[in-house]
């Protein structure tokens, strides 16, 4: 072969020395093949010791270095920076754990001398198949897209924006804020949701490195991290947001009504409309599903009542292609569909709300200008907020939403404040309020007999019913005894649940959905917002059940992964340790394609063969001990290397 | 008569079950001198061929390790090489090679004494069948 392998058994303090017999593991090693010598030193991760390495890497030309200390976890970075400070490749190396799997478990000085003579045979004969490995880079995009304008996206496209790159945040609906923009106060401090939101809806706006794409989806996404293509529709709004002011005249001309959306279907708007007082843009769209101009008909009343002239039914939907390096996915949620209930009489029973329409009752921008009315137009005296309605039951959903402990909490102090003389109960199975304020948050209300709590055996157990023109609800309490109950308005607390579109978004980026429809990401611990798709990061509330507070650190996280590696001017580092096919050997059978998790073969027609893409190779190696034809190799753990190292352990 | 050692060689994921084996050093828990470590990226980087040359070069058992299903550095790596082990094992069963000679089991970062039980039922266990010699399969 003629290489020169050079020995290094690092003493370790007293750690391995006392463990074994150096001086009979260094003549052992000095007699293997290829070594040019074997030495001892007190401790190699010194700077002494690096030092030394260094010197006689050089001083006796070694091709090849052979390490016997701790595990490779601690120091094998550290070592292969002194073997390319040298001009050797740093995987010339191989790391021997003789202290973690040998001197520390081996009580038996002869045992453990053993032992280390065949793991160091072992490196010996592996390393000489070691191939030099480069860290190669590509050109990358920085621009980002992030799809989804709620808290979560917005704070991603923040944190995002700088000089050099630009972000596309693309909502599919008229006005960006999510659902917390329908929110007038929030847990657990009451803050005003309004006041955090909208500066930071007015900063997304009117940045100069965001553009805001409203009434946008992505349709497709071609490519992988650091060079994607999305290809994204925009409908026509119909109205110049240049020159429209929202001043309303458009809407009083216009002579459709249909249930306004964005106040939960509870009052109504016209066919031309802003969402609602405070929606940002603050930009009227026609709604060209109802609007009677584009049925056929020859109304341009709208066009007639605007003063500016902001109105022009030819526009036409758009379609771009957006290159961009990185996704932020953070559509959202939508609630669990209480009609699946029936037992809980929502549209049957009057006056049973659920929790978003609750929320509009409450603002101050909502159908009742923020007053708590029954359909009658009289105050509610009796309220009951029902909690977990399709969550923690095993019909629906088996998680826990999380935050509706809470902000049942807060409907109690907000409805409490708005009408002293009505009664509040909490139909509950069990509370959950993590966190650092939450638990403060429950005291108070306790404290201040502000609402009343009964404890449910689950919610599976509800059966709500209109009786005397009351609501009556049944239930088993916790003992497993029947209860009953009458109220005026109930409000439902339905599951979290992954947004109705992330079906199609999952499909359209790649990704995989876990239950009740949330993303599922790369690592439920250690890589929360990212995917298996490299380059597409998830946040907020279509990762899964979370608060405000959650939703802004994830979208700033995906953010920070992001800007760490794509950066404007540089390009992006590949990862040396991946997989790579041998076009003259790959048969074309795509087993590859079906097992990596990481999508990272593709069929290349052309070749008929395989191809990994190494910006997505996380180096696993199971496509390499699958394929039939021994056509993909594993850099730095191909099957010679792996082979030779068995042999070594055995002869 | 000197008393049998057995060879074991153990395949270990990089992740979950290389880090439980530091574990058990890191804790200075006593483990049989038997057991030598292949480091691997993932347990479902282990070639079926691995663990047949492993027995042509005189191992007397084989163990894999992985991280437990659901824990996969690299999501469903494990589940592969479960698959490949129920192969192998009906495979080495036609070579009249005895079952307790391959192991898989699965062993967390965190999970020094499981590691360190693991290892010394396969050594006893490989004991009790007595040397493997290939040159009769």
């Amino acid at each position: 072969m003629g290489e020169k392998i050079g020995i290094y058994i690092c003493e370790c303090g007293p750690n391995i020395k006392d463990a074994m017999n150096l001086d009979e593991l260094v003549t052992f090693a000095q007699g293997l093949e290829n070594v040019a010598f074997a030495k001892t030193f007190k401790t190699l991760c010194s700077e002494e010791g690096k030092a030394l390495i260094g010197k006689e890497i050089k001083g006796n030309h070694l091709t090849r270095l052979v390490i016997a200390a701790c595990s490779p976890k601690e120091h094998e970075v550290t070592f292969r920076k002194v073997l390319k400070s040298e001009g050797l490749n740093p995987f010339f190396l191989q790391i021997v754990n003789i202290r973690e799997q040998c001197a520390w478990v081996i009580k038996d000085r002869s045992q453990a001398t053993e032992k280390a003579k065949f793991l160091i045979r072992a490196a010996v004969h592996r390393v000489i198949h070691h191939e030099p490995l480069e860290e190669r880079q590509m050109e990358c995009q920085p621009d980002v897209l992030v799809i989804g304008g709620g808290i979560a996206g917005i704070s991603s496209a923040l944190v995002l924006a700088q000089k050099n790159r630009t972000v596309y945040l693309v909502e599919k609906l008229p006005c960006v804020g999510g659902k917390v923009a329908r929110y007038e106060e929030v847990f657990p401090n009451l803050e005003c949701a309004s006041c955090m939101l909208d500066p930071k809806m007015d900063e997304v706006l009117h940045h100069e490195h965001i553009e805001v794409l409203t009434l946008s989806e992505v349709q497709e996404v071609l490519g992988s991290y650091g060079n994607f293509i999305a290809k994204v529709k925009t409908k026509a709004r119909h109205v110049d947001t240049r020159q429209c002011i929202g001043c309303g005249a458009c809407f009083e001309a216009c002579p459709v009504k249909v249930k306004n959306e964005y106040n939960e279907g509870l009052n109504e708007r016209k066919a031309i409309y802003v969402p609602y007082a405070g929606a940002l843009p603050y930009v009227a769209v026609i709604d060209e599903e109802h609007c009677l101009h584009f049925q056929g008909k020859d109304c341009v009343a709208c066009q007639k009542g605007c003063p500016f002239g902001c109105i022009h039914f030819d526009e036409k939907d758009q379609d771009r292609e957006l290159r961009v390096g990185a996704i932020v996915l953070s559509s959202g949620f939508d609630l669990f569909d209480p009609t699946r209930a029936s037992e809980l009489g929502y549209g049957q029973v009057e006056n049973v709300y659920t929790s978003l329409e609750f929320e509009r009752l409450l603002s101050s921008t909502g159908p009742t200008g923020g007053k708590i009315l029954m359909k009658n137009g009289q105050p509610p005296k009796k309220i009951a907020i029902i909690h977990c309605v399709g969550s923690r039951d095993k019909r629906y959903n088996e998680h826990c939403s999380g935050v509706c402990c809470a902000y049942s909490l807060k409907f109690a102090h907000l409805a409490k404040a708005k009408l002293p003389e009505a009664s509040i109960v909490q139909i509950y199975s069990d509370f959950c309020l993590p966190g650092k304020a939450s638990q403060g948050f429950f005291y108070q209300l306790d404290q201040d007999k502000k609402s009343e709590f009964l404890h449910m055996r689950g919610a599976d157990t509800i059966k709500i019913d209109q009786k005397d023109g009351r609501i009556h609800i049944t239930y088993t309490d916790v003992n497993g005894k029947p209860a009953q109950i009458a109220a005026d308005m109930v409000i439902l607390s339905p599951a979290i649940e992954g947004a109705r579109d992330a079906e199609t978004l999952a499909r359209v980026l790649h990704i995989s959905q876990g239950k009740a429809g949330f993303f599922v990401e790369e690592h439920a611990k250690l890589a929360p917002v990212s995917t298996m798709n490299e380059g597409v990061f998830i946040a907020g509330c279509a990762q899964g059940p979370k608060d405000i507070q959650s939703a802004v650190a994830e979208g700033q996280a995906a953010a920070g992964r992001i800007i760490s590696r794509l950066i404007p001017g540089e390009r992006l580092t590949l990862e040396p340790m991946v997989s790579v096919v041998d076009e003259t050997c790959c048969s074309g059978c795509k087993t590859c394609i079906g097992l990596c998790p990481y999508k990272a073969p593709i069929y290349d027609a052309e070749k008929k063969c395989a191809v990994i893409n190494e910006l997505l190779c996380k180096g696993c190696g199971v496509c390499v001990a699958a394929c039939p034809s021994g056509a993909i190799k594993a850099r730095h753990f191909t099957d010679q290397q792996i082979l030779a190292e068995i042999k070594g352990l055995l002869i | 008569m000197e008393t049998f050692e057995p060879k074991i060689v153990g395949f270990l994921c990089n992740w979950c079950s290389y880090e439980g084996a530091d574990s058990a050093g890191k804790a200075q828990k006593a483990c049989p001198a038997n057991l030598r470590v292949v480091r691997v990226m993932c347990s479902g980087r282990i070639d079926p061929q691995f663990v047949i040359q492993t027995f042509m070069e005189g191992a007397d058992g084989v163990l894999i390790l992985g991280c437990h299903p659901g824990d996969c550095h690299y999501k469903e790596g494990n589940y592969n090489a479960l698959k490949r082990y129920t192969v192998l094992k009906n495979m080495l069963k036609g070579f009249g090679i005895e079952e307790g000679r391959l192991r898989l089991d699965w062993v967390s970062a965190t999970e020094a004494d499981k590691f360190v039980q693991v290892v010394s039922d396969m050594v006893e266990h490989v004991k009790q069948l007595g040397p493997f010699n290939h040159h009769n399969h």
